[in-house]
């Protein structure tokens, strides 16, 4: 490895990769071809190559935005890009027919004992498309859906030709409609009626190759008073060069149905992350969104829900970590359009080293819902004189109904609290860990166990170093 | 710096004109510059002055109609009316305090829009507290724009109650330049009828062991619209800062509405900074405690909205002729409402 390249993997420790052993790969750029291409290499219906084809122009027509970190959205090179790579004949059900590099890797980020030991069903995705699927036998015996999203239009077209694009349109913005045009792979789940999926679901997703783009595409509906918990992770190697992870989310929770949605991203500094993900809550639905940012070299990230039925619930909590060279730009939309809907959005960033993150959330209230309350609560730790923190909160209330509340702090690592550990025989470094595992306490308990505590030990690592 | 004509319309994704378009804050065709009748000034000292153009589309579009006036004040109290007259009326008044000073300005008149831009220094060691009551008539358009440098040890306050006008936009800036200076921003905005009254502050702690809190509370009443959007910066090397802002917003009527942007710009570590925004109905337990003891709802509902709109003051405004001020004028403004 060489020097710039080690300065730049510092203690990520998913920075390995396995060497390059596609099966196809495209040549690098964007073009309409190329998506013809990926759809026809996918044997995809016709209507799915329509829109893929109408988000790919709508993609080349629109301009980059004009708000966030233009300097490094800008820098994006569309046509250094390889927009689809299969590394394997097919989605497997047994990590054994998985190919032998690929299963090493997932191996050593843990996958298949995490499956083994609390998981309802994963899906591994490595670079393109899955390369192994499974889902326990007794929710596949209750009706639960569980596919990688391209076995999922193969096998329940009529689904997805319904919900697709349905909450998150391609003309919703310029990654979204490239997202819609050369996506592949992801996760689609339909929990049928009155189903509680128990044990989480997990989704992994991996970029090993250089100036790779990953667009993944993931559909869950939870059908009315079902319940399911999904989990997602991404790691990649640290290259010298830039990769693109461009993803959507769509989730769609009917009347009395719960969805968590659970998110460690963990990419390495050199992958740009702008992502879109959306869900609607119908009448007394929950749709909550657990998000912890720690990788990535810019990531763009508002998870927002839609509450269009009365007493649907919305709760989205983020946390972010920004070092050397990273921006996260994160937040939280919640749109209020039925009466008696309630909303909670807790936001909590550090950032150090010269990193930046920054809070945009936006809390609408349509005119004609009635009693809704929210709160917004965003703190930021700051841990020195490079680095920058943001808040761009936009509330806009359309009636007299609503009961909303902001508030937002930064701050820095209180001396007194440094000295309280210290005191009692910790070093520098180990009592920022735990205050640090403290500020982000109420996003990891929200995590399942085996999780939290792997979080817990990521933040460590990168608190290192921290003082002084 | 630019003429008019050359500054490109800001698009409404800036938040700055997002609630409130530069075509419609504009008294006619924005390509156009039409001719202003001059603000009537009274009550103070003012000489003729020149100020700088911008390159901010409202301060050179009111510096292309306007002319200006300086305000020297020095250790003393002062009331000024400033009347708006005719289809346009402009101005531009540039305001230097020394040693410690309150200033109240009247803003009257039936002008069908109004424009005023204030540039202001707060000289070291020195203090201003300064009242503006918007009092023009329900049929005017008003763009206010202001600029304040605020030096070492020294400190401004900048007090609103807006009330008058249809259509209003206001952008204050401040700079808090040196170390030791202060600045404490209130505004008690009421909006009935159709009012549409969008507030924009831009703090800038430019320097270390630098203090400001901005309050803004706006009660809507009817099919009014209130906007607050703020953004308070900590620049880089400003440790020791201290800064808040808290929007509050009481809505009185189903089509009443209220957007709030408070937003935070912090690359110190060393300093806090908070802000908090709320938006609610009148409660029902403050309206039972009225009723209870005697009064009308009407009336309790009144008592209610001058006791919020005069909290923005209370709290935060230390000069107490400007906080009598605001009382009587707000007092008055809503005897006329009542009336």
């Amino acid at each position: 490895m060489s020097d710039d390249v080690q300065d730049i993997v510092g203690d990520y420790r998913y920075g390995f990769h396995d060497p390059e052993d596609a099966t196809i790969r495209f040549d690098k750029g964007l073009s309409e071809q190329v998506v013809r291409d990926i759809s026809e290499l996918k044997n995809e219906p016709e209507w799915m190559t329509d829109i893929r084809v109408k988000a790919y122009r709508h993609f080349a027509e629109r301009a980059m935005p004009d708000w966030g970190n233009c300097q490094m959205l800008n820098a994006i090179d569309f046509d250094a890009i390889t927009y689809f790579l299969r590394s394997s004949k097919g989605t497997e059900n047994d990590w054994e027919d998985v190919p032998e590099a690929i299963k090493n890797t997932f191996d050593r980020l843990g996958i298949p004992d995490a499956e083994q030991k609390w998981l309802g069903g994963v899906t591994a995705q490595y670079e393109s498309e899955a390369v192994y699927h499974s889902i326990r036998e007794d929710l596949e015996q209750q009706g639960v859906l569980f596919f990688d999203m391209d076995s999922g239009l193969r096998e329940h077209p009529e689904i997805i030709k319904k919900y697709f694009c349905s909450i998150v349109p391609y003309t919703d913005n310029k990654f979204a409609a490239l997202n819609t045009a050369v996506w592949s792979g992801g996760s689609f789940i339909y929990v049928p009626k009155g189903v509680h999926v128990e044990m989480p679901i997990q989704a992994y997703f991996r970029i090993n190759s250089k100036n790779m783009g990953q667009f993944e595409r993931t559909l869950i509906i939870a059908d009315e008073g079902s319940s399911i918990h999904y989990i997602e992770g991404c790691t990649a190697p640290t290259y010298s060069t830039e990769s693109l992870h461009s993803a959507v989310v769509e989730l769609i929770a009917m009347e009395g149905a719960s969805i968590r949605y659970s998110t460690v991203q963990n990419w390495s500094v050199n992958v740009y992350n702008l992502v879109t993900k959306r869900g609607i809550a119908y009448k007394n639905a929950t749709i909550e969104w657990v998000d912890g940012n720690i990788g990535s070299k810019l990531t763009m990230k508002y998870p927002a829900v839609i509450l269009k039925g009365e007493g649907a619930h919305a709760e989205i909590i983020s946390v972010a970590y920004s070092g050397a060279g990273q921006h996260q730009d994160a937040g939280a939309k919640i749109h209020h359009l039925a009466s008696n809907t309630t909303s909670r959005i807790l936001s909590k960033s550090i950032c150090k080293n010269g990193g930046r993150s920054s809070y945009r959330g936006l809390l609408r209230v349509s005119p004609k819902a009635r009693n809704c309350r929210s709160k917004i609560v965003c703190d930021a730790l700051v841990l020195d004189s490079n680095s920058q923190s943001d808040t761009y909160p936009t509330m806009e209330v359309g009636n007299s109904s609503a009961d909303l509340e902001h508030e937002a702090s930064v701050s820095k690592v209180s001396g007194d609290q440094l000295f309280y550990l210290m005191c009692r025989g910790h070093s520098e470094d180990e009592a920022m860990g735990l205050i640090v595992n403290g500020f982000f306490e109420p996003f990891t308990r929200e995590l399942p166990m085996e999780y939290a505590v792997e979080l817990n030990r990521l933040l460590q690592l990168e608190m290192e170093g921290s003082i002084g | 710096m630019s003429a008019y004509l050359e500054i490109p319309i800001p698009p409404t994704s800036e938040h700055l004109w997002r609630y409130s378009p530069w075509k419609r804050v504009h008294p006619a065709a924005v390509n156009t510059i039409p001719k202003a009748q001059p603000l009537a000034i009274s009550g103070g000292d003012l000489f003729k002055a020149v100020i700088r153009g911008s390159d901010e589309i409202a301060r050179s579009f009111i510096h292309s109609i306007a002319q200006c006036q300086e305000l020297v004040l020095a250790n003393e109290d002062l009331v000024i009316d400033i009347k708006a007259s005719g289809h346009v009326a402009a101005g531009e008044l540039k305001i230097v305090a020394k040693g410690h000073c309150t200033l109240v300005i009247n803003l009257m008149g039936e002008a069908s829009w109004a424009g005023l831009r204030v540039v202001g220094e707060v000289l070291p060691a020195s203090s201003l507290s300064i009242a503006l009551i918007n009092e023009l008539s329900r049929e005017s358009r008003i763009l206010r724009v202001e600029d304040w440098l605020v030096g070492k040890d020294a400190s401004l306050e900048l007090s609103t109650l807006s009330a008058g006008g249809s259509y209003c936009k206001s952008d204050l800036r401040v700079v808090l330049s040196a170390k030791g200076s202060e600045f404490r921003g209130a505004v008690a905005s009421h909006g009935t009828g159709k009012r549409h009254d969008d507030h924009h502050f831009e703090i800038q702690h430019a320097a270390g062991y630098t203090t400001s809190g901005l309050t803004i509370h706006a009660a809507c009443d009817d099919n009014s619209r209130a906007i607050a959007t703020g953004l308070l910066k900590i620049d880089s090397d400003c440790d020791g800062s201290n800064a808040g802002q808290i929007f509050r917003n009481l809505l009185l009527s189903e089509k009443s509405r209220a957007d709030s942007i408070p937003e935070l710009e912090v690359l110190s570590d060393d300093v806090k900074a908070a802000h908090g925004a709320a938006s609610a109905p009148i409660s029902v337990e403050q309206l039972h405690y009225l009723m209870s003891r005697g009064l009308a709802k009407s009336s309790a509902e009144a008592l209610i909205v001058e006791g919020f709109l005069m909290d923005a003051f209370i709290k935060d405004i230390r000069s107490q002729k400007v906080v009598a001020a605001m009382r009587t004028a707000l007092l008055s403004h809503l005897d006329c409402l009542v009336s």
